[in-house]
């Protein structure tokens, strides 16, 4: 498999407080990574520094060959971050916002591919309302839809859960297997529910203060799912010195 | 800074007026910078008060269990304290101003005019926002603009001049700029006459309309660039995108400028003031420029 994320000694620090450490991650094109851990360990952070959203104190994101600080816009136009819902613009309606997405992407219109994942997702009947109209779920799903738009490569979830009634859930985690199964799209998932990173994930990367403190492959991941008396969340308590 | 400066300008204007001998008469000086004084109290408060009301009901602290009773009077209270700051800055400033001003001996009138009107603007804005009750949360109105401008929006960044647009009219069914109306009064000079009021009715509607135009459009293009920061957004392209409703709003406001010029009948004179008041005013945009000038990636 190529690789589709390169990032080295990555470092971002809000004041003196250090949040990322030198993390040193690498996606390749069909692989669902979830990224977990406490709270403060540097998962949002992280996500955004990919993104080239956080300013970086050091270190270097390679996406797609192409290095975000010397050609951000080829990088970034193999990436899709999610975006969160009180981030979304509420004098919008949703179809508007996914058009001015579609538009900073370069797409003349937005592409049926994302109005087809509005459907799944049961966000059609409202993508005329205005956003601040929405409940929490619907921003989550169009935030979901603005992250997926274009059908960029590497996706960036940041608890895209959130919210999301059970069947909606379902049917987003039915697309993301559906796209990594393709082999074109990976996935870096930051989450909390331990049961979606061991059930979907293809690796789990387990972050604290910063830095990766220990990571299990698909193998790892299949035994667990054999054995009912293992699970992520014991070795995830193990890893934490918990 | 934004919070005080509106409020000390007008403030400022309405003393200069109160004091001064521009429209044919100190009578009509001190009518001129009481109604100011009564009109711009009551902005200032009224938006603030439904700010407060709205993020008291509505907000994060709306679950908390305070009485709606104790809310009222703690805005009461606030608004109570401020209103003592702006009669003591009022004050201060009138006997300033009127040290040198032509109608001095006149200073109890002015005093006395230019307090009551602050002290009845407030009051008057108090209880309309307290009326509102449960409705504040409608308080930003319609947001549809009257007729759409599909042809002027940017194909390659759509719907952004929408959004400045909606923002614009949430901001102006706000309360506007008002302190503009202050500034305009104060620099028109002599008297008036029919076409005058026509003319400074013209000119302060635009100048306060495109100010807050200004303000909205740089404010959402800043959003914008925030919330596309993730995204391959050409740069160059977003800040032609950004200043598309700006540039708009520009020259409907200067095409009504210069009528209220000519009706004013101060040709050269008002031209030039009005290409101040734009000039003035456009400064936001070099936060368009600013916001659209993110960095490519990281540091």
């Amino acid at each position: 498999m190529t690789t589709l994320l390169h990032a080295t000694d990555l470092r971002v620090a809000y004041g003196d407080a250090c949040v990322l450490d030198g993390i040193d991650l690498e996606i390749a094109r069909g692989e669902f990574v979830a990224l977990i851990g406490p709270n403060g360990a540097g998962k949002t952070t992280l996500l955004h520094a990919i993104a080239g959203t956080a300013p970086l104190c050091g270190g270097n994101v390679d996406i797609a060959g192409y290095d975000l600080a010397k050609a951000p816009r080829a990088a970034k136009q193999a990436i899709g971050l999610a975006i969160d819902p009180p981030g979304l613009p509420v004098l919008l309606t949703g179809r508007e916002c996914l058009a001015l997405f579609a538009g900073a992407r370069g797409l003349p219109a937005i592409p049926p591919a994302a109005l087809a994942l509005g459907e799944t997702l049961s966000l059609t009947s409202v993508l005329d309302r205005r956003i601040d109209s929405y409940s929490l779920g619907m921003r989550q799903k169009l935030g979901i839809m603005l992250g997926l738009i274009g059908e960029p490569p590497m996706l960036l979830l940041d608890e895209p859960f959130n919210g999301l009634d059970p069947r909606s859930a379902l049917a987003f985690k039915t697309h993301l297997d559906a796209l990594i199964r393709q082999g074109d799209t990976s996935v870096l998932l930051a989450t909390h529910s331990l049961d979606i990173a061991e059930r979907h994930a293809t690796r789990v990367v387990l972050l604290m203060d910063g830095r990766v403190r220990r990571s299990w492959d698909a193998a790892e991941l299949a035994a667990m799912r054999e054995q009912p008396e293992r699970s992520l969340e014991t070795a995830m308590a193990e890893a934490s010195g918990a | 800074m934004r919070i005080i400066s509106a409020p000390a300008l007008l403030l400022a204007c309405c003393a200069a007026i109160a004091c001064g001998d521009f429209y044919s008469g100190y009578g009509w000086c001190l009518a001129a910078g009481a109604l100011l004084a009564l009109g711009g109290g009551y902005a200032i408060v009224h938006a603030r008060l439904l700010d407060a009301l709205g993020r008291w009901r509505f907000g994060w602290c709306g679950a908390l269990p305070v009485g709606r009773g104790a809310t009222a009077s703690t805005l009461l209270l606030v608004t109570a304290a401020a209103l003592l700051v702006s009669l003591a800055f009022a004050t201060a400033l009138l006997l300033g101003v009127s040290v040198s001003a032509p109608h001095r001996a006149d200073l109890a009138y002015a005093l006395a005019g230019i307090d009551l009107a602050l002290v009845v603007g407030t009051a008057a804005a108090a209880g309309r926002a307290f009326r509102a009750g449960a409705r504040v949360h409608h308080a930003d109105g319609i947001r549809e603009s009257l007729f759409a401008l599909p042809w002027l929006n940017d194909p390659r960044l759509p719907h952004l001049l929408d959004w400045q647009r909606r923002a614009t009219l949430v901001q102006w069914r706000r309360g506007g700029s008002f302190v503009m109306v202050g500034v305009v009064l104060a620099g028109v000079p002599d008297g008036p006459s029919l076409p005058m009021v026509v003319a400074l009715v013209l000119l302060v509607l635009s100048w306060s309309w495109l100010a807050v135009a200004m303000r909205a459009s740089a404010d959402a293009a800043a959003a914008a660039v925030r919330l596309l920061g993730a995204t391959p957004l050409d740069v160059e392209c977003a800040r032609m995108a950004s200043l598309r409703y700006p540039a708009a709003a520009a020259l409907c406001a200067v095409v009504s400028m210069i009528a209220g010029a000519i009706l004013a009948g101060h040709g050269a004179i008002a031209l030039a003031w009005a290409a101040c008041a734009v000039a003035v005013s456009a400064w936001p945009l070099f936060c368009i420029f600013r916001a659209t000038r993110r960095p490519e990636g990281p540091a």
